[in-house]
């Protein structure tokens, strides 16, 4: 024991850090299903990424309709550094979305958000809207073309709320059209007013995370919890001693312990940190290569520029173009109405079963869901193409 | 425990191994192009642009004459920034100082009572040849870059000494 | 039926207006498109069966491994069997197509149509050679490798993306037909305007379609089982193949609509009277034969589960009783009479409680698209009460009036299949490419002088 060891230990004494520690990464994980959960720690990575870039940039970022583009204009002109930080906030936030996606998939297949665990799924969906809202509001803050048009037409969509939409519009836009006020409060909601929503929340999914312990592969509980046609099966014998927060003794099937578990660390940290430094290399690579665009300057007079949503605003952009004028708060109500049945999802299927090949009417409606949205995405994106 | 299985070590080591490798890619990937974004500033040298000052025939002997001229701001900025720039002519000689004082770079100004410049900050002296007399400031009164051509002064955007 | 009726005057007066005179090599131009018409709609009617079994067949294999239940194996295999027998009877009649029709009678046409879509075409033909490689191998290695089902499930895996590739390659033809781009650039060709929808449509029509037509062929294997287990296997076949086409018919409506809408952008000559004008009787022919399907898909739902005493079936004939309502609304024509030009024309341009021709509920915007939305919403609630119920079901026990809505179903969509490549065909013309080669055009080619240079310009 040196120094260091010393100097630790008078820490320890004062902070407990050791106990901290030791609870944080000698934790009990399934063995199977692990690769699954890594999207978790993904989503994780990602989110600080963008908390990291996002600081970094804000000390060069202007939020204002004369400056904000000029001053992403300078980084992109003199600053090559710069730019690839900007480039890492854009690409990790596309990879974020494509990844807070697939894990939600994965959650919902896997039937993880059934008891007790609904708590983690109603979290997740928030932090889900959450990352689409600062996805949203992000794209607002560079104004150039690109930038511009998406604050005109998204900050449109809630004007079609009956009754309080042109307030609610007037409200985000700070009046009646898209200006300075849009962007300076555009600006506050995207670094300050999401943000301290969204971390708490992100405390709150990883604590209730902790509590109840990664449920990612039905495989794991086979033959633990009772069968769909009623016939008991004794839990397999666990091959070690259960382990927090896995319950000793399974008073009730959805409670079963996994078959196997091994150490959160250093085990499932290999896995996640092998997939979140994958994802890092290619967020780099993307923001080495092809970086951050930026078109010119807002340009409200523009006969000649073609407005394009940013490909996660695809599917909702292309209801726009396929709702007729009567329907248009449909647009509003279709999303609205996911996010509420995703919210009420672990109350309307209570079913014990978490085979996903055996709950068929909870699997096909999610699996339109789903389907529903990438075949709006790519009808969307073969439009763009041929504009 | 399990610990004792060789092979049992060596898949931990290897999943311990991995964990840091990756937090070290993270780390790298990451880190330079943050702290190069960071530290950049301080390795780009601001463009010296000539400004005219203005006629200097009328200004008095001993004494410190006060005009204004406009620098580029650092990168972006469009809009210029102003500068005060006193004359001095000494025995047919000029003295062109900044207002900015080198202990703080509070903003001194001409006192005729005192026939000095006065720093309101912190209370720095300085004498008419811009020599630091009295109070905290450590080095003399910072003069441009200038030159003369017949009675037009023309000054640059830089100090003579850094302070 | 008002639909039914004012499809039928207005459709043939406006083929014949056209129509050139007569066809080349002098034959009747009219015998020379139905004949065509007809052994396409043939050979389009076993082609989507083959192309889809051949994507649905490994999917249900996969589904059968993963829950560990025999009567899937026992389908996937029986779709194996079908494509292995039905391959060659759809190819036979493409190849009777392009080499005597289309080569005669549109020979002009077809050398430019190859000369432009030379890759796909070439792909097109070599997924055919690996489709049927890959049926056989999949189908008669079902025992040898039922020991190793992951590798027999690979093979199976391929053969979908064969299938999918053959249609997606040919469609990339047909798109390009009706919204041509620069045929220099093969990014744009392949991804012209409407390929995307074109395929995503086909591709999931092409699994409705399969799914209905084994649900009714199992529907008959069912009436003549004799023994308990085929019975069982029979019964629940036909359920899951109604069960499976409706569940991809439901997302027709927002490809289809999506589709039309790239169609009124880049063709909208094409779009204006795909479906005969403002009247749209095709469009109601179609969206009535819609509601008709899933009608008939609610009673079978409901009935099968009332059958065997199981949950929702109550419910499950409120979801009929609302799909007749619904199906009502979107038969509703805007105006009697065939054009609105004669409405206008007639100063009969005024709702009927008026004493005009105009029917407010028959307008597309936003009756047609709201009978849609409750089409699809209706149907869904259908489905999952249904899955809710099927537990409390015992196979093998369904009656006959349940069998013969499974075997209406698949008239019903070979109905729709026939109508929409009606549809599709006929928007074109007169132009066998939109905008660039018409029929005319062609016709002048057959002469006695040297054929022209393919014009390639978009």
């Amino acid at each position: 024991m040196g120094r260091l060891g010393a100097a630790y230990n008078w820490f320890d004494e004062r902070t407990a850090i050791r106990s901290l520690l030791r609870k944080g990464l000698y934790e009990a994980v399934p063995v199977r299903g692990a690769w699954f959960y890594t999207l978790g720690s993904a989503t994780l990575i990602l989110i600080l990424l963008q908390l990291i870039t996002g600081i970094f940039l804000t000390l060069l970022y202007v939020p204002s309709v004369t400056e904000a583009w000029a001053s992403l204009n300078y980084l992109k002109q003199h600053d090559a550094f710069g730019s690839i930080v900007r480039g890492i906030h854009l690409w990790s936030a596309y990879i974020l979305l494509f990844v807070i996606g697939l894990h939600m998939v994965r959650t919902f297949f896997s039937g993880s958000y059934k008891r007790p665990r609904e708590l983690n799924w109603i979290t997740g969906v928030g932090l889900f809207v959450l990352v689409l809202g600062m996805a949203i509001t992000g794209a607002f803050l560079p104004w150039d073309q690109a930038a511009y048009w998406t604050a005109v037409v998204v900050t449109n969509i809630p004007a079609y709320i009956p009754l309080v939409g042109s307030f609610t519009r007037a409200l985000w836009r700070g009046g009646d059209f898209v200006g300075p006020i849009t962007l300076s409060r555009t600006f506050g909601i995207h670094v300050w007013l999401l943000p301290v929503i969204l971390f708490p929340l992100i405390g709150a999914h990883l604590a209730l995370l902790r509590k109840h312990g990664e449920f990612g592969s039905y495989i794991n509980y086979r033959g633990a919890y009772r069968s769909r046609e009623g016939v008991d099966v004794p839990p397999a014998p666990q091959q070690r001693p259960i382990e927090p927060p896995y319950p000793a003794v399974p008073t009730d099937e959805l409670w079963a312990a996994p078959l196997q578990t091994e150490d959160f660390y250093p085990h499932q940290t290999f896995k996640d940190g092998a997939v979140t430094a994958a994802l890092v290399i290619l967020v780099f690579i993307l923001a080495v290569a092809i970086g951050a665009p930026l078109e010119q300057m807002a340009d409200p007079s523009t006969t000649s520029y073609t407005p394009v949503p940013e490909w996660f605003f695809l599917p909702l952009d292309e209801l726009l173009l396929l709702v007729p004028k009567q329907l248009i708060p449909l647009v509003l109500v279709l999303p609205a109405g996911g996010v509420l049945l995703m919210l009420t999802l672990p109350f309307i299927d209570r079913d014990p079963e978490r085979n996903p090949f055996e709950r068929p009417a909870v699997m096909v409606p999610g699996a339109f869901a789903v389907l529903f949205v990438v075949i709006l995405t790519l009808l969307g994106s073969g439009r763009l193409f041929n504009l | 425990m399990a610990r004792r299985d060789p092979r049992r070590l060596s898949r931990r080591q290897f999943d311990l191994l991995g964990t840091q490798v990756a937090g070290a890619v993270v780390a790298v990937l990451l880190g330079i192009p943050i702290i190069g974004f960071l530290i950049s500033p301080l390795f780009r040298r601001e463009e010296a642009v000539w400004r005219k000052v203005g006629d200097i025939a009328e200004v008095p002997e001993a004494q410190p004459t006060k005009f204004e001229v406009s620098f580029p701001q650092q990168a972006w900025t469009a809009v210029e920034i102003k500068a005060a720039v006193y004359v001095v002519k000494r025995n047919g000689n000029y003295k062109v100082f900044s207002n900015v004082c080198s202990h703080m770079e509070c903003p001194v100004r001409w006192q005729e009572a005192l026939s000095q410049f006065l720093c309101p900050c912190h209370g720095g002296l300085y004498n008419i040849d811009g020599v630091n007399v009295g109070g905290p400031p450590p080095k003399p009164l910072p003069q441009f870059v200038h030159r003369i051509d017949g009675t037009t002064l023309y000054v640059q955007n830089r100090f003579t000494e850094s302070i | 039926m008002s639909a039914l009726l004012a499809v039928i005057g207005p459709a043939f007066h406006q083929l014949q207006g056209q129509l050139p005179a007569s066809a080349p090599q002098g034959n009747n131009i009219v015998a020379a498109q139905a004949a065509i018409g007809s052994l396409f709609s043939i050979h389009i009617l076993i082609a989507g069966l083959v192309s889809g079994a051949g994507e649905l067949g490994p999917a249900i294999e996969f589904l059968g491994y993963m829950r560990q239940r025999r009567r899937y194996d026992r389908l996937a295999h029986g779709l194996g069997r079908f494509i292995t027998l039905y391959f060659s009877v759809s190819s036979t009649i493409a190849i009777l197509l392009i080499t005597v029709l289309l080569v005669g009678f549109w020979g002009h046409f077809w050398t430019t149509i190859v000369t432009i879509g030379f890759w796909p075409l070439f792909i097109e033909a070599w997924t055919f050679v690996l489709q049927v490689s890959l049926a056989y191998l999949w189908y008669y290695t079902w025992e040898p490798l039922r020991a190793f089902k992951g590798l027999h499930m690979a093979i199976g895996g391929l053969l979908a993306i064969a299938s999918f590739l053959q249609v997606y390659m040919i469609d990339v033809i047909a798109s390009y037909m009706l919204t041509p781009t620069n045929p220099q650039n093969p990014i744009r060709l392949v991804l012209n305007p409407t390929s995307y929808p074109l395929t995503v449509h086909r591709t999931v029509g092409n699994l409705a379609y399969i799914g209905f037509v084994f649900g009714a062929f199992c529907a008959i294997r069912y009436v003549r089982a004799r023994t308990q287990e085929d019975k069982a296997f029979y019964d629940w076949a036909g359920s899951f193949g109604l069960l499976w086409g409706i569940s991809m018919t439901l997302l027709q409506p927002v490809v289809g609509y999506s589709y039309a809408k790239e169609i009124q952008l880049h063709a909208y000559a094409s779009w204006y009277k795909m479906m005969f004008g403002t009247l749209s009787p095709v469009f109601l022919w179609q969206i009535t034969l819609l509601g008709i399907m899933l009608i008939t898909a609610t009673l079978y739902f409901g009935r099968r589960l009332r059958t065997d005493g199981a949950r929702g079936a109550g419910l499950l004939r409120a979801f009929s009783v609302a799909m007749v309502f619904t199906t009502l609304l979107a038969a509703q024509p805007y105006h009697l009479a065939f054009t609105y030009a004669d409405v206008a024309a007639a100063g009969l341009d005024r709702p009927f409680w008026d004493g005009g021709l105009i029917n407010p509920l028959g307008s597309m915007i936003p009756w047609k698209v709201l009978a849609l939305m409750f089409y699809t919403l209706i149907a869904i609630a259908a489905i999952v009460w249904y899955l809710r119920g099927l537990p409390g079901v015992v196979w093998g026990t369904a009656r006959r009036g349940e069998e013969r809505l499974l075997m209406l179903m698949a008239v019903l969509t070979m109905a729709m299949m026939v109508t929409m490549g009606f549809i599709r065909e006929n928007s074109r013309a007169p132009f066998l490419i939109s905008g660039e080669m018409t029929i005319q055009g062609q016709q002048n080619t057959q002469s006695s002088q040297p054929t022209p240079a393919p014009s390639s310009s978009p």
